[in-house]
């Protein structure tokens, strides 16, 4: 192909960067710099080509058990207009999906955002009850410990960020920018070797707690979950098919497999939140009317659930795909 | 094995066509070229081309970033085993038609333009 002649302008660049997925972005970007011609090509192309990627993208990083539980988790708790509307939204940031584990300084910020918004909904109702409230029971020393308890809330919470990036940097299995066919191969094991593990350890847990689940009465709709993952873990042979003979077929075939058990870990890991999820939704809603400090404490308690688990999915998943980006750039040496 | 559709067929025909120069822009060249007259847009094929990495027929990696695309790098693709026999196998389904719409529509003369 001939090199472009000039270049798209840097503001209708940013442009059409911010709008592809970033998956898709380096190459696609590329591709359509390539062909450049002038303005009005460019954005004419790049109009034409991004609905596409992002449908793909959409369609790539869909996670139809986890979209599923996402779902139904909303449903049970807002409704199903509100189902309705966060359902796509949830699809579409999954097409947006970093490339790579979130930098710390945003990480730690949307700690803070979290527990200052806590903070906000204190003030809140604290000023629509002047001075403190007496009605309902609650007098100004619980208001106070709230607050302080919501004070504490931003430290606790940038610690578990800080925690988690800092076991995200401890590991870093492929710092190589060429691998032998052989070295490839040895790391694929290993990494077949360590999800056969877990998949067996995580269903035996699974169905451990499907079982006390039974007993203590749970929701009948999440044991049967938490049974089917049970066995779809037991029953998943990793190893299944062969390993591929060349360096490109076993490096894509690396790729396909990590991507696969990433997307299991991001269900695991909802479904293992989600007894929490609906037995603080079964309080709020056997929460006496007028009772708004019940309400308020187990809005908190949902917001920082959801905050975890979605941490805890962002810094693992982000892992997982700067490895498949690491994957993508390796080199075979010989 | 699923069997392949049309446009999927036309993709991994260019990839297969352009060898070791197969990424985004020369795909997209090819499949234009391979579907005439008809046009073909270049989001389809990129999202052809994940939906078949996806199935297995097909792998990529970037390659180095060139200064020629403001610094950034290639998708290269290269059709898998199991491309190559869908691939295989939907030549012979066409071979199958062509043959059979030769023997209805105009005997030997008739050729496939």
């Amino acid at each position: 192909m001939e090199a472009a002649l000039s270049s798209p302008p840097e503001w209708l660049e940013r442009m059409v960067l911010l709008a592809i997925p970033p998956a898709a972005r380096e190459s696609v970007a590329g591709d359509l710099w390539e062909t450049y011609q002038n303005p009005a090509q460019y954005a004419a192309e790049a109009l034409r080509t991004v609905p596409f990627v992002v449908v793909s993208q959409m369609r790539r990083n869909l996670n139809p058990p986890t979209l599923m539980l996402q779902g139904a988790l909303i449903f049970i708790c807002l409704g199903g207009p509100a189902t309705l509307l966060l359902m796509p939204a949830l699809m579409l940031r999954d097409a947006y999906r970093a490339q790579g584990r979130p930098c710390p300084r945003r990480a730690i910020r949307e700690a803070i955002l979290l527990s200052s918004a806590a903070m906000v909904l204190l003030f809140f109702f604290m000023s629509i009850h002047p001075p403190f409230p007496v009605r309902g029971g609650v007098d100004p020393f619980t208001w106070l410990s709230l607050f302080l308890a919501a004070l504490f809330l931003s430290p606790f919470l940038c610690l578990f960020r800080a925690g988690l990036i800092m076991q995200g940097d401890r590991r870093n299995p492929m710092a190589a920018s060429a691998l032998s066919r052989e070295a490839l191969a040895r790391a694929y094991e290993s990494f077949l070797r360590g999800s056969f593990c877990r998949n067996v350890l995580e269903g035996v847990a699974l169905a451990f707690a499907a079982v006390s689940g039974f007993f203590f009465a749970w929701n009948l709709l999440l044991v049967g979950l938490f049974v089917l993952a049970a066995v779809y873990l037991l029953l998943d042979t990793v190893s299944g098919a062969g390993m591929a003979q060349d360096f490109v077929s076993l490096r894509a075939q690396y790729q396909r497999e990590l991507a696969r058990q990433e997307q299991l870990r991001r269900f695991l890991r909802w479904l293992w939140f989600a007894p929490v999820l609906v037995a603080l939704h079964a309080r709020l809603a056997g929460a006496p009317s007028g009772d708004s400090l019940v309400v308020l404490l187990n809005c908190v308690a949902v917001a920082i659930l959801c905050f975890l688990v979605a941490a805890l999915n962002r810094e693992h998943g982000g892992r997982v795909q700067e490895q498949i980006g690491h994957l993508d750039r390796l080199r075979e040496s010989f | 094995m699923d069997s392949l559709g049309q446009f999927e067929q036309i993709v991994l025909t260019a990839i297969l066509a352009l060898e070791h120069n197969a990424y985004g822009v020369t795909i997209h060249a090819k499949v234009e070229e391979l579907s005439r007259p008809r046009k073909a847009a270049r989001g389809a094929v990129y999202a052809t081309l994940d939906r078949m990495e996806d199935k297995g027929l097909i792998s990529s990696w970037l390659s180095e970033p060139t200064k020629e695309r403001g610094g950034r790098s290639r998708r290269h693709y290269r059709i898998e085993k199991s491309g190559e026999k869908a691939l295989r196998e939907s030549a012979r389904t066409a071979q199958r038609l062509v043959e059979t719409i030769a023997q209805n529509l105009g005997g030997l003369a008739w050729k496939p333009r």
